[in-house]
């Protein structure tokens, strides 16, 4: 079933409706909530998301763009977290060149989640949206609130990082 | 870090329950409604009186119109920041908000018949009662409706397509 179809139908108040929503998206917003934030947290942190993405329902006008509302709404939780280190607006977000960086395409899923919490919030933020979420480039500048050019500087920043990280990492070992 | 689902979905779902229960949303409404209609009820009959009450009739008032008050904004907390109403909600939350207002209606009506005076400040108390849960049952409707005309399309966009 789309997911357009499903949100009509929540929207509708069907419950049979609600509870496959809740049973197609729990994962992937718990992956990203625990992508942020870690283990420890998720769960809480996705029970807010869950009981305001249920609250928001009715007010959604385009069921169509489900996903990256309710990224929005699941980044807001974790901001609200984090809002003690990721209270200040980014200084200068750098428009850097968009490179295709083999280090990004051939980070296992695995190694990426592991290696996740040494990047900067912003940073971490759009590589679970962009690789773990399979979002598009369009959907994480929705969801950060951001213009496509920064999300792509933050990714290539990120993946840098993360190459730099994972490479210190071997070399250590 | 564990990629595991520490809590899995169906857990989930019965954390939310409280808020997919379409009995306890509705429970709000119930709350708002009642509570606004038994406050305009002893509020017109108080403000109405021809006679000066004694004191114990005044606090017996007050006391009910402040009760009612408290559960219209329970109600009301319930309905705007803990439950939503979806579209079938609202329109049975809509004809609950209606029928209650008719029903107050001609109850203050009968009230100020019966004492002889006060009937023209009843009725257009009640009017305007009534117009505003009219606009809200027209307005869940019309949604209702266009909410099952996108649900009908979609799904025969699925089974040209499935």
């Amino acid at each position: 079933m789309t997911d357009e179809l499903l949100i009509v139908r929540c929207q509708l108040g069907e419950h049979d409706a609600l509870t496959e929503l809740v049973r197609s998206w729990h994962e992937p917003v718990r992956t990203y909530v625990r992508g942020m934030l870690g283990a420890e947290r998720a769960d809480d942190v996705t029970q807010e998301v869950w009981l305001a993405v249920i609250r928001g329902l009715p007010r959604l006008r385009e069921p169509g763009r489900f996903a990256p509302w309710l990224f929005t709404i699941a980044r807001r939780a974790v901001t609200d977290r984090l809002r003690q280190e990721y209270g200040m607006p980014e200084a200068g977000a750098q428009q850097e060149p968009v490179t295709e960086d083999a280090a990004g395409v051939v980070v296992e899923r695995a190694a990426l989640i592991a290696a996740l919490s040494c990047l900067p919030v912003r940073e971490r933020e759009v590589l679970v949206l962009f690789y773990l979420e399979d979002l598009s480039l369009e959907d994480c500048a929705e969801i950060c609130a951001v213009p496509v050019g920064t999300v792509k500087s933050r990714l290539n920043r990120a993946r840098r990082m993360l190459r730099d990280h994972l490479t210190e990492k071997g070399t250590k070992r | 870090m564990n990629d595991e689902p520490n809590l899995p979905a169906e857990e989930m779902i019965g954390r939310l329950s409280p808020v997919l229960s379409p009995w306890r949303r509705l429970r709000g409404v119930v709350a708002l409604v009642s509570g606004l209609a038994g406050a305009v009820c002893a509020g017109s009959l108080w403000a109405t009186e021809p006679a000066v009450l004694p004191g114990r009739t005044r606090l017996a008032f007050a006391v009910f119109t402040l009760v009612c008050l408290a559960w219209a904004g329970y109600g009301a907390w319930l309905v705007t920041r803990r439950t939503p109403l979806l579209a079938l909600d609202r329109v049975i939350a809509g004809w609950f908000a209606l029928t209650a207002s008719i029903a107050t209606t001609v109850i203050i009506a009968v009230a100020a018949v019966q004492r002889g005076a006060g009937l023209a400040p009843a009725l257009a108390t009640g009017a305007v009662v009534i117009a505003v849960s009219g606009v809200l049952v027209v307005r869940a409707h019309v949604r209702r409706a266009a909410l099952l005309r996108r649900k009908r399309e979609l799904e025969a966009v699925r089974q040209i397509g499935g």
